[in-house]
């Protein structure tokens, strides 16, 4: 099955099936959690400026600069 | 819009409500919006719109529409965000940050400690004719006792469509052309195609 097949079968199932919308909101919960648990090991107390430092390193955000597409 | 049921959503006047629980997506975009309508409007749009509907996919931000306000009404809104646990990617000052917004540029708020889901917040006037536009025509959306605002769905499958394109984007319109088959209608995709269109010229 191609990956847009599955988009458009899921997309039929969850509307016959809302109680889909469950497992998704796990997937959703689980990805937060990850993330929050991840950063805060990477980052420590000095969270703000390792994640700009981070972010600016990635091209995410670019301080002193406009870039944030 | 009359209403109509299905298992998943339904239309109820000008609202479509969403049959599914809150997620902590929902919780941190509510907390955020729940700041910025003090001070301005906005419109949800892009992935968050596929998501909240269903799309079963990962997702680093969500993507708000807010007209461009003046720099003494930001300000008030930047120090509100601190006092409600949020960051500035760009910065703790509301006069650096303001001049991403001058320039058009997005900007990006998380809660304190997290990068994860961030809001990337988008600065809009008239000169941003289509992304005004669709601001200017919001589609309420409900999901238990959140509601907001996100574009006409036909306006958001052909934004993905025709405007971003990437594959992520054609497999979240391709959602949204599912899940509301029943609920779209042909003259709106033809009034919004030129709209979209234009943005190519």
């Amino acid at each position: 099955m191609k990956e847009m097949d599955y988009v458009i079968f899921y997309a039929k199932e969850m509307n016959k099936h809302p109680e889909f919308f469950n497992s998704q909101k796990k997937l959703i919960e689980s990805q937060i959690k990850s993330s929050i648990s991840l950063f805060k090991l990477m980052f420590g107390k000095n969270f703000k400026l390792n994640a700009r430092h981070y972010l600016n390193q990635r091209g995410l955000i670019k301080i002193g600069g406009i870039n944030n597409e | 819009m009359g209403e109509r049921l299905t298992k998943a959503y339904k239309v109820i006047g000008d609202t479509i409500v969403i049959n599914r629980e809150l997620t902590e997506l929902d919780y941190f975009l509510r907390d955020f919006l729940k700041v910025l309508i003090k001070y301005s409007d906005y419109l949800v749009v892009s992935g968050f719109v596929s998501i909240s509907t269903g799309r079963t996919r990962g997702t680093e931000d969500i993507d708000v529409l807010s007209p461009l306000i003046n720099k003494e009404l930001f300000s008030k809104f930047f120090n509100d965000m601190e006092k409600n646990n949020f960051w500035c990617y760009q910065g703790d000052s509301s006069d650096n940050v303001y001049s991403y917004l001058e320039e058009l540029n997005s900007i990006r708020f998380a809660k304190k400690d997290q990068i994860f889901p961030n809001i990337e917040f988008i600065p809009i006037n008239e000169k941003r004719k289509v992304k005004f536009f669709e601001f200017s025509h919001p589609q309420k959306i409900k999901v238990k006792n959140f509601e907001f605002k996100i574009p006409p769905i036909e306006f958001e499958i052909l934004y993905k469509e025709i405007l971003l394109g990437s594959e992520k984007d054609k497999q979240d319109a391709m959602h949204l052309r599912t899940f509301f088959s029943e609920i779209l209608k042909k003259e709106r995709f033809k009034e919004f195609e030129l709209i979209i269109k234009g943005e190519l010229k």
